[in-house]
């Protein structure tokens, strides 16, 4: 677990200390000249960012924390050969993908679209790091099986449930990117090929990078629901409700990836109309979250003293940065699903398609959701793993501050310059400066916001660094392992936590589940079923989309002009 | 922080309360959504100009734009107050450009790439189209406003692709 928590988060380093950069680019301020031995333009600097944030950093992160949870909650070993071959898949894909980016031989964007055309070492390093992400699925089915064969007739606990219903949606999900990959760009990097259908290749390419949100947004929501409300002092208040949370995302994310291509041409407006219908129902389960969540840090709040319609939120443990951060990162979810709302809304899709009102969203999403929770989740994990006391709760919790800060201002720069239609990945600072204020004069002050968030960006993900690593290396050894903070849950009949104390390691914990008596639970305990309805959803979804595509095949050759 | 911790007695009660709020809070966003969606159609049939349309493909890239109206590059008059405008998006930029419209008039865009994709975006309009090589994409617009707007590549086409902005200017309608 400690390999990919540390190969997870040594890539958001790499990935997170270039991201000022590009803040700096919208402020107007032209960094890359002076690098130029290292990164060659914007563009490079952008694609390692993306990629090793977006990609290798949650890849990493997520393999680890959902077979590790589970089978601690579980009380069974993982299959560990099978662990560690996806360790070794993501870290060559991984290692493969930094040598082609480095030498800027790739600067193709996270999004990869043909017909621009990067080399073969990074479309492979692509697809072994995709498919080495897979991998904890058949390692969680397996432990379920065997769960499930002792204690016949038991629901999943909740944190298993959340982990396999996370991992079957990644599953159906990566068999767009994965297809793209193996069928379309791979041979043709490789020269089997001569040209390649772009449209095809970003439908399919969306196919994937719409649920991977959900991949990216599930392993925080499996930290929230499973973990927080305990380490907050409280209770999570209900247990049925998460599991139709997890269902509700893998059932609704997986059709409406095409979403993200409104205003391509070439499909039928009636499906685009469908997918806003598809769209906004992804909202439900989030909001779903917002209430329980809120409700569980309240019980916790008032708990613990607090009074008044405020005061439990005062009262919550601040002073904990696994605490702090996670709130944080709630908050700022609050903006990110609703700026989600305006890009699913088709006409206002309209304004806002690819401005940087979209980076924008994301970062206040898996910028500050999955980041901010992971580094939470980082703060009880290494001493949990090691031994070691975090080395400074101050600088901690600094960097928990300092990012929500810093991740605040940078959006709503980014939100409200994309307004005045700033381009998202562009490299603005590289204009004439008579030009860029022509285009982008009226997008002053909300440009200028960004390159300020960029920077104090830069100080959190330093503080945040000096914490991690320096705990691993020189936190004070003590004997006392914290164990794992697994959330009990709320009231008598929809509870399945066994109320025993969490004595050591030895003893199993976690939500395990009374005999069922919510019947939603029961019903969501049908996995497969569910499984198989979402991919039929899915196939229905995309084949009329794909259609036309396939009967108008386009041979584009391939580009290399960066 | 209190000392005296709340008992059984406020964690039922809490509970209690917890799940009708909860009934409520499901109800209220299922409406919510609805209304959202509901709204967010009728926008898109009752200013159905705007939605991205395909209009032809093609299997080389290339053939769009050797199109005569395509290679003319003239502003091309449809109807009495219509006009259509064949646009190529190609690295790194938009051609024809500048071109003339007239303030109040319909406007067809029809939209294609001849290399990699492109984006075709008008500031400070709702026009914004993915300009796919081998695929022809059409919107219309009606500028209400007479000035300089610009047409701003909004995919990543490469190392200029920051400077890859086209022209259109809309000429004030005369009064007749």
């Amino acid at each position: 677990m400690l390999a990919f928590l540390i190969a997870g988060f040594t890539a958001l380093m790499i990935g997170a200390s270039i991201g000022p950069l590009q803040a700096l680019n919208y402020g107007g301020i032209n960094a890359y000249p002076a690098l130029h031995p290292v990164l060659k333009s914007y563009y490079q600097g952008l694609t390692i960012h993306g990629v090793l944030n977006g990609y290798v950093f949650t890849f990493f992160i997520t393999s680890g924390l959902l077979v590790y949870l589970p089978a601690r909650e579980l009380g069974l070993h993982p299959n560990l050969l099978l662990w560690r071959s996806g360790f070794v898949l993501m870290a060559a894909g991984a290692l493969m993908l930094l040598w082609s980016m480095f030498d800027n031989s790739s600067s193709v964007l996270w999004t990869f679209y043909p017909p621009l055309q990067a080399s073969a070492v990074f479309y492979l390093g692509m697809t072994l790091l995709s498919i080495g992400s897979i991998v904890p699925l058949p390692i969680l089915l397996e432990m379920r099986a065997t769960w499930k064969h002792r204690r016949r007739g038991e629901l999943t606990p909740l944190v298993t449930y959340m982990s396999l219903v996370t991992m079957l949606m990644w599953g159906l999900a990566s068999i767009g990117a994965v297809a793209e990959l193996l069928l379309q760009l791979d041979p043709w990097a490789l020269g089997f090929t001569s040209t390649v259908d772009p449209i095809i290749g970003r439908t399919l390419f969306w196919l994937t990078g719409h649920p991977i949100v959900y991949f990216w947004l599930m392993p925080a929501y499996v930290s929230w629901y499973g973990l927080l409300s305990r380490q907050a002092g409280g209770k999570l208040v209900s247990d049925p409700m998460a599991r139709l949370t997890f269902v509700l995302l893998f059932v609704f994310s997986l059709p409406v990836g095409s979403h993200h291509q409104f205003d391509d041409p070439g499909f039928s407006p009636i499906w685009r109309g469908i997918l806003v219908a598809l769209t906004m129902s992804v909202a439900l389960p989030s909001l779903i979250t917002a209430f329980t969540i809120g409700l569980s840090l309240e019980f916790a709040g008032r708990v613990r003293g607090g009074k008044g319609w405020f005061g439990w939120f005062r009262a919550l443990p601040w002073s904990n940065p696994g605490v702090a951060g996670q709130v944080l990162a709630a908050i700022t979810f609050i903006f990110g699903g609703a700026t989600g709302v305006v890009q699913g809304s088709w006409q206002l899709d309209n304004i806002v398609h690819n401005t940087i009102f979209i980076p924008g969203h994301f970062h206040v999403t898996v910028g500050s959701v999955t980041a901010m929770t992971f580094m939470a989740v980082s703060f009880w994990m290494v001493p949990h793993l090691t031994g070691r006391s975090l080395i400074s709760r101050r600088l901690a919790l600094a960097s928990v501050w300092l990012w929500f800060a810093g991740m605040s201002i940078f959006a709503l720069g980014m939100h409200w310059a994309g307004l005045f239609g700033v381009p998202r990945r562009a490299w603005i600072s590289a204009l004439p400066p008579s030009e860029y204020h022509t285009l982008y004069g009226m997008a002053h002050v909300p440009l200028a916001l960004v390159a300020i968030g960029g920077v104090v960006l830069w100080l959190a993900t330093f503080c945040f660094y000096v914490v991690f690593f320096g705990t691993i290396l020189f936190g004070s050894r003590g004997t006392y392992r914290e164990p794992i903070p697994f959330a009990r849950a709320f009231g008598g009949r929809e509870s399945y936590a066994i109320d025993l104390p969490l004595t050591d390691e030895t003893t199993p914990v976690g939500i395990v589940a009374h005999p069922a008596l919510s019947p939603l639970a029961r019903t969501l305990e049908h996995v497969g079923l569910i499984t198989l309805g979402t991919a039929v959803v899915t196939a229905a979804a995309y084949i009329p989309i794909l259609w036309p595509f396939v009967h108008h095949l386009t041979h584009a050759p391939g580009w290399i002009v960066w | 922080m209190n000392t005296q911790s709340p008992g059984p007695d406020f964690e039922h009660a809490f509970h209690r309360s917890a799940e009708r709020h909860e009934r409520v809070w499901i109800f209220c966003v299922v409406t919510m959504l609805l209304l959202l969606t509901a709204g967010t159609m009728f926008y898109a049939v009752y200013d159905y100009g705007v939605v991205t349309k395909g209009a032809a493909f093609h299997a080389d890239p290339t053939a769009p734009a050797r199109e005569t109206a395509f290679q003319d590059g003239r502003v091309i008059q449809t109807g009495p107050n219509a006009y259509s405008v064949y646009m190529v998006g190609h690295l790194w930029m938009w051609s024809p450009s500048p071109i003339h419209v007239k303030q109040g008039a319909a406007i067809t865009f029809y939209v294609t790439s001849t290399d990699v994709l492109h984006g075709f975006e008008v500031q400070g309009t709702t026009i914004n189209l993915t300009a796919v090589p081998g695929i022809v994409g059409t919107v219309s617009y009606n500028f209400s406003h007479p000035g300089t707007y610009h047409i701003i590549c909004n995919e990543f086409c490469g190392i200029e692709h920051q400077a890859m902005i086209g022209r259109i200017i809309v000429d004030p309608a005369t009064r007749s």
